[in-house]
């Protein structure tokens, strides 16, 4: 199941955010060798996880198998201040649109070959159906070129932000995915399974609640 | 400033979407990448090992290479002999045809492939690698004559490959099939499925006992001619017997 995790919630969830943050140490600064968020604790913490992130962690039992921040784009976000060269356009901000960032999977549930883990899919169905609960229609993601035929192919309608660009060894790209309903059924459909991912509803992001 | 490249990409995108079959997608595809040096494109998922060559040819999506080719192709066997097919394989990065020939300079059947690619005007390309979304690799080409494009359109033609092949799935899956017919209590059980429950607790949620419920699900199996639980939720799905 999928944890949202906001100020409001984050006191139950103490422990869960730290094995989040030690899962993201593990996969961005061990695994993927971005070693400028490397932390003497093992911690990746970076200064966008403030009180406007909304932590999405996939968990079994007590167990962060999975986690993904969202990033508000109303505020600066990771395209528009760590990472402009992926856009040649102008940067989207808007309260309907949120970055999709750090999406880390535990490796022991991840892709059997090249196959997007049930972890993952959960991860996406997440974002959807807190995107549609919440009034928000699309995200930006900076994701590997090869993710673009399955965001395709899971009927996100993708707009690209530039051309793929080479960033620490791996080609880049930026994109804003659109979502809507047919996305979420695709996600089930592939799923086999149409139960909601969430565990609870969501409260709204503060933004749209007012 | 927005570069010619990506603004030629969203026109593309559009056009695509408003495609109605894969044929109309493969005639815009052609008719915007002639205008940037391309003379053929070639799109398939990569069979494994030991497809048969009547099956291998199965496999192809998109084809506008000169006649002649694609059949001379499959026939000779030249599929798992082919070094850009063996490249996307093992790295999935996109590459020109020239990036790779040191690599086969060697192999005389490897070399045998590429002149006789030659022969067809595909003497030059760039061939884009994809993962699909089940996890099968697959690659995209353009060729010509000559043809050596520059790292921009290279980006360009990265992105164009990826959601060209996507739509043309997606065209694809369109053939109806064979009509199933389930019973109110057998699409029922089929909903109690879809939302995880077990079969006992389907049997408490309809009334009758779980060896009824297994009943039910078992038929509903054979009906959609798939083997587990899961694959009938699927299946169910794609037949819009599930909201």
């Amino acid at each position: 199941m999928i944890h949202i995790v906001t100020p409001e919630n984050v006191d139950r969830y103490r422990d869960a955010m730290e094995q989040a943050y030690r899962l993201r140490h593990q996969v961005f600064v061990e695994e993927k060798g971005w070693h400028d968020l490397a932390k003497p604790d093992g911690r990746e913490i970076d200064q966008f996880d403030d009180g406007h992130a909304v932590h999405m962690l996939a968990m079994q039992e007590d167990r962060v198998v999975g986690y993904q921040r969202m990033l508000p784009t109303t505020r600066p976000y990771l395209l528009t201040e760590v990472l402009p060269e992926l856009c040649e356009v102008e940067a989207p901000r808007s309260a309907r649109v949120w970055e999709w960032t750090r999406y880390a999977v535990q490796r022991d549930v991840r892709d059997r070959g090249r196959i997007l883990s049930p972890v993952g899919s959960a991860l996406l169905a997440g974002i959807v159906e807190w995107g549609l609960e919440s009034g928000i229609e699309s995200i930006v993601i900076e994701m590997n070129p090869l993710w673009l035929l399955r965001l395709v192919q899971l009927h996100f309608r993708v707009t690209p932000l530039g051309l793929p660009c080479r960033i620490a060894g791996e080609d880049t790209l930026a994109v804003v995915a659109a979502f809507d309903v047919r996305t979420l059924r695709r996600l089930r459909e592939t799923r086999g399974d149409a139960a909601s991912v969430l565990t609870a509803r969501p409260a709204l992001p503060q933004r749209l609640a007012s | 400033m927005i570069t010619k490249a990506l603004d030629v990409t969203y026109g593309l995108f559009q056009a695509f979407d408003r495609a109605g079959s894969v044929d109309a997608l493969d005639r815009t595809l052609l008719d915007a990448v002639s205008k940037l040096g391309v003379e053929s494109t070639f799109a398939g998922i990569i069979p494994i090992p030991g497809t048969s060559r009547r099956d291998q040819a199965a496999h192809v999506l998109l084809d506008s290479t000169p006649p002649g080719w694609t059949e001379r192709y499959f026939k000779a066997g030249h599929l798992f002999r082919d070094p850009t097919i063996r490249r996307l394989t093992a790295d999935l990065t996109p590459f020109r045809w020239s990036d790779i020939e040191p690599a086969y300079r060697a192999d005389a059947a490897a070399r045998r492939v590429m002149d006789e690619a030659g022969d067809f005007r595909l003497r030059q390309g760039f061939t884009v690698p994809l993962i699909t979304l089940d996890g099968r690799v697959a690659g995209f080409s353009f060729g010509a004559e000559r043809f050596d494009p520059s790292p921009e359109l290279r980006g360009m033609l990265q992105l164009v490959a990826s959601y060209a092949f996507g739509r043309s799935i997606a065209l694809g899956e369109g053939p109806p099939r064979p009509e199933v017919r389930l019973t109110p209590r057998e699409r029922e059980a089929l909903q109690w499925a879809a939302d995880g429950k077990t079969e006992w607790e389907i049997g408490e949620l309809m009334s009758i006992s779980e060896h009824g419920a297994e009943k039910h699900l078992r038929s509903i199996r054979t009906k959609l001619g798939t083997a587990s639980r899961t694959h009938a939720v699927a299946e169910g799905f794609r037949r819009g017997l599930l909201k």
